[in-house]
C-alpha cells in the first residue's frame, strides 16, 4: 500500500529525467549526454549522500541548426527526499544552477539560472522519472522538461551487465517545436551506465554516467 | 628415535595444529537486509565504502535478496554503527544486521545456490 502510494505520488508529480544524478558520499560521479541538437556533460562531488556540488556544460542547437545556446554551469543537486523501500527505491532531486549563456543571435553572455526538479521511482525491473529544469536569462527562456519509462527483461547480479529498454520524451522551449521521442538501450553494470538510442528525427543518442 | 620416527610423529602433530588454528581463524561477516537497494550503479558506493575500511576482507552484494555481507579480517572486526554508517552514506537503509561464521565467498556460494 505504501509502495503503491509512493508510486502514485511520483507519477502524478510530473516533472521530468536520468538516473541518481549524484553519487555516493565521497564520490565523484561524471554524466555526459550526446546528440546533434544536445551535448551535455558535467562533473560532481558528493559532500554528503544528500549534496553535491557540480560544474557542467550545455550546448544546445535549434531544430534547423540556425540557432546556438552554450551554457556553462555551477550547480548544486539535492536530494531533497529518498523513500528506501523493501524492493524499490524513489527519490525527490533539486537543481539550482547558475552559469553564464551564449547564443549566436546575440552579442556577448548573459547570466542563466537554472533550477530543477527530478522526480524517480525504480525497482529493479521498472524505470520511471520525470524531469523539469528551468534555463533562463534576459529575454530567454529554454525550459526543458523529459518523462522516462523503462522497464528490464530480467533481473541481474550485482556484478553482471543489466539491459533495459528505455522510452523518453522531451521538450524544450525556444529552440524546438517537437517533442522528441527517443527509445533506447540501457546497460547497467555497477561500475558503469550507458544507453544508447536513436530519437524521432533518426539522430543518435549517447550518455553514460561514471563513478570515481 | 630415529630421524623417520620423529617425522612420523611431527607430520601428524603438525597437522593437528594447523587444523586447530584454522578453525580458531574461522572467516566471520556481517549480512546486513538493505532497503532500496534495486540498482547495481548505484549500489557501488556500499561496496566502495566498505571495501575501504580498513577491518574489511571483503565485500559482497546480492541485488535480489537485497544482501549486502562484509567479512572481517583476520582478527578485526567491526561495529554495527560503523557498517550501518556507511550503508546509509551510500545512500540506502539498513533493516537487519546479522553476525554469521562464514566467509563472504561462502556466503556468496550459498545464495547463488538458492537462486
Amino acid at each position: 500500500m505504501r509502495r503503491l502510494a509512493v508510486f502514485i505520488t511520483m507519477v502524478l508529480s510530473a516533472g521530468l529525467a536520468a538516473a541518481a544524478p549524484m553519487g555516493f558520499k565521497g564520490s565523484v560521479m561524471t554524466m555526459g549526454d550526446f546528440g546533434p541538437n544536445w551535448k551535455e556533460s558535467w562533473v560532481n562531488y558528493a559532500l554528503t549522500a544528500r549534496d553535491a556540488i557540480g560544474v557542467g556544460g550545455l550546448s544546445m542547437r535549434s531544430d534547423d541548426g540556425t540557432r546556438t545556446r552554450r551554457l556553462a554551469e555551477l550547480n548544486y543537486t539535492r536530494l531533497l527526499k529518498r523513500w528506501n523501500l523493501a524492493d524499490a527505491q524513489a527519490n525527490v532531486w533539486l537543481f539550482a544552477g547558475v552559469g553564464d549563456i551564449r547564443g549566436n543571435d546575440f552579442g556577448g553572455s548573459k547570466l542563466a539560472l537554472a533550477p530543477g526538479v527530478q522526480v524517480d521511482y525504480e525497482t529493479t525491473r521498472v524505470y520511471l522519472a520525470a524531469t523539469a529544469r528551468l534555463y533562463r536569462a534576459t529575454d530567454l527562456n529554454h525550459d526543458f522538461a523529459s518523462v522516462r519509462a523503462g522497464f528490464s527483461f530480467y533481473e541481474a547480479d550485482y556484478d553482471e551487465i543489466q539491459p533495459w529498454i528505455v522510452l523518453e520524451a522531451r521538450r524544450m522551449r525556444g529552440l524546438s517545436d517537437k517533442t522528441e521521442i527517443t527509445p533506447m538501450l540501457r546497460l547497467i553494470h555497477n561500475r558503469y551506465f550507458v544507453e544508447l538510442g536513436v530519437n524521432s528525427t533518426r539522430q543518435a543518442r549517447a550518455s553514460f554516467m561514471y563513478i570515481f | 628415535m630415529n630421524h623417520y620416527s620423529r617425522l612420523l610423529m611431527t607430520v601428524p602433530l603438525s597437522l593437528l595444529m594447523f587444523g586447530s588454528a584454522a578453525s580458531s581463524f574461522a572467516a566471520t561477516s556481517v549480512k546486513a537486509s538493505v532497503n532500496g537497494m534495486v540498482c547495481a550503479f548505484c549500489a557501488q558506493g556500499i561496496e566502495r565504502r566498505l571495501s575501504k575500511l580498513p577491518a574489511t576482507q571483503a565485500v559482497y552484494v546480492d541485488l535480489k535478496r537485497k544482501v549486502v555481507a562484509v567479512e572481517f579480517k583476520e582478527g578485526q572486526t567491526l561495529d554495527a554503527k560503523t557498517i550501518t554508517a556507511e550503508i546509509v552514506d551510500a545512500g540506502y537503509n539498513v533493516t537487519k544486521l546479522e553476525t554469521v561464521e562464514q566467509s563472504v565467498a561462502e556466503i556468496k556460494a550459498e545464495m547463488k545456490a538458492k537462486k
